[in-house]
């Protein structure tokens, strides 16, 4: 059936109907008029003005086709066709009807705009009915009788603090679009687990049971083990644990695999595995982004509190207090301060950007970010409109923004707690000075060179000699040309090493007690490469707050004040509020809202945020926790409850299992918002402990393509980050220290050292930590730059850290082939895994193959594999014995060449490379024997194996 | 068995698995699968089949280079009273340095550094256009806005949405090529991500020096015979790994992307090896002469991906900020990009490739006619320019031998033909038989496109 005769046989009732009673009654008033006015004003006017407006009103910028859609008379005119557009009774040979439509003329022009078949119904049938346009007094009425029906067949009303035009204030949403903005659902409320079920497996089970499909049996041991310990560590278990697990598990199952989710959620690296999700929401980088990608030297801490956080199962509602408003809740506290490190994770810069727009950009991100991050509410489509599908208005972002309006970004201080690793610090400290000592005494010669000729100029003026500080300001005649005598090579040379200075200069802050932080004061002229607290906060300063239409400063509507989200219908809470008596934050005095609109928050400098926080941290708040177990949920399984983990919105997906997920939220918050409870309940259901392979696969795709009833479990690849770290363990290199400032790997020795441009310089090249010990540790410890990823993460799809990352991208690319078959850093592990296994199995070839497979697989290898990889291992000796390597050696220094914005021409500098002087390397090729580098070859190709990549 | 999940698909199906039972298993599913990168049908009526983007990175100079104003260089030297831009201070409007005239038969403006450009057989093939607006002043945001769209970062390039429309004609050659110099443009690899698509899209920088692409070739100690034998051995774990798990659609997919990895070894080395090219071609490109070499060899690359089916090429060149010594830089420049731009349009009108290739050469922004009292010094350069800037085109359907739009008399704003940066997209998006409209991608909670929120061509730009 084709849709127009779908929707013939549809609505041909209500069209008969209709004719007839056109045709039947005369001018008086009649339920059929009273029907088709309405529908012409709460239907067709706003689909004529939305969808139609933009380009077809009298008053529109650039009037298209002279065509204009605001009047009876204006379509019964026509456009510049000449032809009507509209025939009243007749929308089969009205052009309008055709027009959205899409046939012959394609109105409106976008995609995206088109008309639903329902929407063009209504156009259809206003037609039909003989294009009524009562006047704006009767509108008027029909509108305000509709909106005092709070919920009709078109949906509901939500309440708000009101959009910009009543139209989208009283505009009706389906339920199912706004599942999130009400309330989770008590346990009480819910049909929940019976029989002694798993709460997981009871509401699993029963979609399953619906769709008539059955679940796949439970995996084996050995998968189990694997699929955990990657889970939540990020690493995989070793041949060691896999043989106790599996004795241990075959006698008693139950227990042991409890045992096995309790020891790794003991483990330390469970932070780090968890924290990388956090991480990835957030955007965690060590620099700035944009032209100058200034560091932010501190910003390690933040990292290690995040991971520190998980380890310590922190109550999640602790977590997003700490995090947003810190510094209020607990002024005197590092850790609190050190939390606040969210509200500096985006990529911001001031270079070239007038201050009102880049402090413009600073708070749209922090607005966009809490509401991504904490509420998977995406809040950057409101910044210049209502929220075209969610009960968002505005407003409600200009409030939020108004919370931040104080905020300032700073490198606050903040004493070093015992509990954070600073090993090396005096080491590494060094190597920075010795660097900034180059850099300054390069900027010396220049200066030097500069100031005599300085001193010659002022002797010929008979003036007295004036220091560069000092004549800044000076008259132009009063002091010497800019850059006197130096060559515009030198010039760029001094611009080059003043950048250095800055550069190192910034790095020597991540061995002080400071971190990336925030303070409530006012607006001041900032530039990011160096942000400090100002004590001296204007007296009566107050941030004033507009609604900005279009999100353009010029354009101030209604001023604000700070509140947050109406549409949820969760007021702030207050002292008094008995259901806050458990929020964080609790007893610290804060000032009552001065308004009787419960979504306002304070109206003081500080104090703003905190409000903000213990909203969002909220038991009662039915989007943060809900938020938050749907992505624990998701890392589990690869796929949330809610498929857009950063967006709960209409535009979002639905959830799967909504009451599931219900029940796992309000289970959440009653036993006090803990992950490791979490995590413990999702991983001891029969759900997550399915096998992939089903026997009946056929039916279950053609039902469920998507594996949405998890009928069985999905495997997946491995992120970036646990690849490199899994390639170090089973290398046996792997230092599992934790925390600390950033370490350096090797990376891809070109791209190491290949220019990046920064603004005036070059960004200093990528040098290793020292020792492998420094350098061979998890990924997640890695120096994060905005401008420069590491190439072999990059490849395997570490996120983009401009943008919050949800849910990795898998996709295999070929460049990745490349990587892991190619790249020195591959080539270096695989040696070093060959090391490993001729330590530990020094004779016997047929060992050594059954290690290395044990090693990267943990099983036993089979016949077939072990004759082909022996094979092989004999192959490549005796190729190796025919090939040697050449020797590599490290640069300490590399030439710089950069074209001088002065003159166009390339000039040249020196950088040093210093970690090279006594640099302690991993083996490699040429250090071994062809013997070792034949087994390495074996290694590689585990590496890059399917079975090795893959979870399952 | 069921058929593979087309939508995961490696480019590039259809090779050898090795000689192993899952080739026979998956070769029908392989004959006609589609890969994100095959060819797709275009939305309308294609003019141009390819892209090759000269990216002039800096923002270069308008009224130095083809859009000349009289009016400018009568008052050169004179205090200017413009407060547009960012410089603060006392200003002086700055004529240009150079001399302009009109060449071919066409009569386009062009100023006189430009020598090999100035051929009327070169000339009367471009469309000039004076009429766009950029958005930032700060040059990476502009860069981002000329690349993806969109000033902040992190949606797709415009290679990225090319190819994810249209796929590519060669599938053992990545579909969105990158050029720079050793240096990278501000802003760096975020000017040719792939963004929020599939990471298939995402553009490959095929590198000036040493390997064309990172990691392409096995350490020097391994051989190609070694690489071979490796990848037969991997095949074979591979496939007995693939028989235990027949549930899981990745893994074919991951196995292959090796096997199309082992054909770009070749493939992509062959490209960048331009040897082979006759003598008076590489002449004609000025790889004789050394300010010519890199851009012009990136140029010679150019046209021979293009003519391999590559479906977008872009070369950055950096060094057109001009704040001061206008003159020596951005005759520096354009002597070095002059030569090998004209040998590039020449080559493809030659080898017929030239009306279905787009060539577009831009900067991120255009340059103010004055310039404000640097350190006190009257340096003759300029600022940066987000009202006026000037760009060409040539081949692909564009009306030749045309200027449109126009500047204001100083060429301190865009008066005629004015179009924010987004109409330019849409218009490259038209040629390429794609509407911006449709080349959709939900993301974030709404569609994304080029345009951010939708835009106009620019029906003067199309022939």
């Amino acid at each position: 059936m084709n849709d127009t005769t779908e929707r013939y046989v549809q609505f041909r009732g209500g069209m008969l109907l209709l004719s007839a009673v056109w045709l039947l009654m005369g001018t008086t008033c009649t339920a059929s008029e009273h029907d088709s006015d309405r529908l012409f004003t709460l239907k067709v006017l706003p689909l004529l003005k939305e969808k139609c407006g933009g380009c077809h009103a009298a008053d529109a910028e650039d009037l298209k086709g002279d065509f204009a859609v605001d009047s009876r008379e204006a379509l019964l005119k026509g456009g510049e066709s000449g032809e009507a557009s509209i025939v009243p009774g007749k929308p089969d040979e009205s052009i309008l009807y055709q027009a959205v439509l899409w046939d012959g003329l394609e109105m409106p022009p976008k995609e995206n705009d088109r008309l639903t078949k329902e929407q063009t119904h209504y156009i259809r049938r206003w037609i039909e009915a003989g294009a009524p346009w009562p006047n704006a007094k009767r509108q008027d009425e029909l509108r305000k009788a509709e909106w005092a029906v709070r919920e009709n067949e078109d949906g509901v009303i939500v309440d708000t603090s009101g959009g910009l035009a009543d139209e989208w204030t009283y505009r009706r949403y389906h339920p199912e679009d706004i599942w999130a903005f009400r309330a989770v659902r008590r346990k009480t409320e819910l049909v929940g687990p019976q029989n002694n079920l798993h709460a997981v497996d009871f509401f699993v089970n029963a979609k399953l049971q619906q769709a008539k499909i059955s679940a796949a049996k439970s995996a084996d041991a050995r998968t189990l083990i694997r699929r955990a310990t990657y889970d939540l560590t990020g690493l995989p278990p070793t041949p060691r644990e896999i043989f106790e697990f599996r004795k241990a598990f075959k006698a008693a199952p139950e227990r042991t695999y409890g045992d096995l989710i309790d020891r790794l959620l003991a483990s330390s690296h469970y932070g780090e595995r968890w924290g990388q999700h956090w991480l990835d929401v957030v955007r965690y980088a060590d620099t700035g982004g944009f032209s100058n990608d200034y560091e932010r030297s501190n910003a390690w801490r933040y990292r290690d509190y995040v991971i520190r956080s998980f380890n310590n199962d922190k109550p999640f509602n602790e977590f997003v207090v700490e995090q947003i408003a810190g510094d209020e809740l607990r002024s005197d506290d590092p850790e609190a301060i050190v939390a606040t490190g969210f509200l500096r994770m985006g990529p911001w810069e001031t270079a070239m950007i007038p201050q009102d727009e880049a402090r413009q950009l600073y708070l749209n991100d922090l607005v966009h970010n809490t509401g991504q991050s904490f509420l998977s509410m995406p809040m950057r489509c409101c910044k210049c409109h209502d929220h075209k599908f969610d009960p968002i208005p505005t407003r409600d972002y200009y409030r939020l923004y108004a919370a931040f309006a104080a905020t300032q970004p700073a490198e606050m201080a903040a004493d070093f707690l015992p509990q954070e690793n600073r090993n090396g610090f005096a080491q590494k400290k060094k190597l920075v000075e010795e660097l900034l000592a180059f850099a300054k005494a390069e900027l010396k010669t220049v200066d030097d060179k500069m100031e005599a000729a300085a001193t010659k100029w002022y002797e010929e003026h008979n003036l007295p000699y004036r220091s560069a500080n000092q004549r800044r300001k000076d008259p132009e005649d009063m002091k010497p040309p800019r850059h006197v005598g130096l060559t515009p090579e030198e010039t760029g040379i001094k611009k080059v090493r003043e950048q250095d200075v800055w550069i190192w200069e910034r790095r020597l802050e991540r061995y002080r007690p400071m971190a990336q932080g925030v303070y409530n004061g006012s607006d001041k002229n900032t530039n990011a490469r160096k942000l400090r607290p100002t004590d001296n906060v204007k007296k009566g300063w107050q941030p004033a707050t507009f609604i900005l239409a279009g999100g353009s400063l010029e354009a101030k509507l209604d001023e604000v004040g700070p509140g947050v989200l109406s549409g949820i219908g969760l007021p702030v809470p207050t002292e008094n509020d008995a259901s806050s008596a458990e929020t964080p934050g609790n007893g610290v005095p804060r000032q009552a809202t001065t308004s009787d609109d419960p979504y306002l928050l304070t109206e003081g400098i500080s104090g703003r945020r905190l409000q903000l926080a213990q909203w969002i941290a909220s038991d009662d708040n039915s989007l943060t926790a809900r938020s938050f177990v749907n992505r624990v949920w998701q890392y589990h399984f690869g796929t949330g409850i809610v498929k857009t983990a950063n967006n709960f919105g209409a535009k979002g997906s639905s959830p799967t299992h909504p009451e599931l997920l219900d029940w796992l939220t309000a289970d959440f918050i009653e036993n006090g918002w803990k992950t490791k409870r979490l995590h413990r309940l999702i991983m001891t259901s029969t759900a997550y402990r399915r096998s992939g392979p089903h026997p009946n696969l056929k039916k279950v795709e053609t039902v469920d393509p998507n594996n949405d009833l998890l009928a069985r479990f999905p495997a997946r690849r491995l992120t970036a980050e646990e690849y490199r770290d899994s390639t170090l363990l089973i290398s046996g290199e792997l230092n599992r220290e934790i925390g600390g400032v950033p370490i350096m790997p090797e990376i891809n020795i070109e791209v190491a050292l290949q220019p990046r441009m920064i603004q005036f310089s070059i960004a200093p090249a990528h040098q290793p930590s020292r020792t492998p010990a420094e350098r061979n540790r998890r990924t997640i410890y890695a120096y994060r730059v905005r401008g420069q990823a590491d190439p072999m993460l990059e490849i395997l799809n570490l996120p983009n850290p401009n943008e919050s990352c949800d849910l990795r991208d898998t996709a295999a690319v070929t460049p990745q082939a490349f990587t892991l078959m190619n790249s020195d850093g591959i080539t270096d592990r695989s040696i070093a895994y060959a090391l490993r296994v001729q330590k530990e199995r020094p004779d016997d070839q047929s060992q050594q193959i059954r290690r290395a497979v044990q090693l990267a697989y943990g099983r036993v290898a089979t016949a077939q594999e072990e004759q082909n990889l022996s094979a092989y291992l004999t192959e490549m000796r005796r190729y190796h014995q025919q090939h040697t390597p050449a020797v590599v050696e490290y640069p300490t220094q590399v030439t710089r060449s950069l074209v001088e914005e002065f003159t166009g021409k390339p000039f040249q500098f020196t950088e040093l490379l210093n970690v090279y002087n006594d640099y302690v390397p991993d083996p490699k090729p040429w250090t071994v024997s062809a013997e070792t580098r034949a087994l390495a070859d074996v290694c590689l190709l585990l590496l890059n194996s399917n079975e090795f990549m893959y979870v399952y | 068995m069921t058929s593979l999940p087309r939508r995961d698909f490696l480019y590039g199906l259809g090779s050898s698995l090795g000689a192993l039972a899952l080739t026979d298993l998956l070769a029908a599913d392989f004959a006609t699968a589609a890969g994100p990168l095959t060819p797709k049908q275009t939305m309308r009526p294609a003019k141009a089949k390819a892209v090759i983007m000269l990216f002039m990175e800096g923002g270069p100079s308008q009224v130095d280079t083809f859009d000349p104003k009289p009016e400018l260089n009568a008052r050169h030297v004179t205090e200017s009273t413009r407060t547009k831009g960012l410089a603060t201070g006392k200003r002086f409007f700055v004529g240009s340095p150079f001399k302009s005239r009109k060449v071919g038969n066409a009569g386009i403006d062009m100023s006189e550094p430009w020598q090999f450009l100035a051929d009327p057989e070169v000339a009367d093939e471009l469309c000039v256009y004076r009429g766009c607006r950029a958005e930032s002043l700060n040059h990476p945001e502009a860069l981002l806005q000329m690349n993806t769209g969109s000033r902040l970062g992190g949606d797709p390039g415009l290679g990225a949405w090319a190819t994810y429309g249209l796929g590519s004609e060669n599938q053992n050659l990545p579909g969105y090529v990158v050029m720079t110099e050793l240096a990278l443009p501000q802003a760096g690899p975020a000017n040719w991500t792939n963004g929020f698509l599939p990471a298939h899209y995402q553009g490959t920088r095929l590198r000036s020096t040493g390997s064309p692409i990172l990691d392409l070739n096995p350490p020097a100690f391994k051989s190609h015979d070694h690489q071979r034998r490796a990848l037969d051995q991997l095949a074979m774990l591979n496939a007995a790994h693939a028989a235990n798990h027949p549930d899981h659609r990745d893994l074919a997919a991951r196995t292959e992307s090796y096997e199309l990895a082992f054909r770009m070894q070749t493939a992509v080395p062959g490209i960048a090896d331009i040897a082979g090219e006759p003598q008076h071609v590489q002449k004609s490109y000025g790889l004789d002469r050394k300010e010519c070499t890199s851009f012009g060899k990136q140029c010679l690359m150019a046209r021979r991906l293009v003519e391999e089916g590559v479906r977008f090429v872009q070369i950055f060149s950096g060094g057109w900020d001009s704040h001061d010594y206008l003159e020596r830089g951005h005759s520096s420049r354009i002597n070095c990009v002059d030569q090998p731009i004209a040998a590039l349009i020449r080559d493809l009108k030659e080898k017929g490739l030239l009306e279905d290739t787009l060539v577009v050469w831009t900067g991120e922004f255009g340059r103010t006619p004055d310039n404000n009292y640097r350190g006190g010094v009257t340096a003759l350069g300029r600022g940066h320019n987000v009202d006026a800037m000037n760009m060409w085109f040539a081949g692909g359907g564009v009306r030749k031998g045309t200027i449109v739009g126009a500047t204001d008399e100083l060429g301190a704003a865009a008066s005629e033909v004015v179009h924010p940066v987004r109409d330019v997209h849409v218009t490259m998006l038209n040629l390429l038989g794609l509407e911006d409209n449709k080349l959709t991608y939900f993301h974030g909670g709404r569609f994304k496109q080029l345009s951010q929120f939708g835009g106009e061509i620019i029906p003067e730009l199309i022939g």
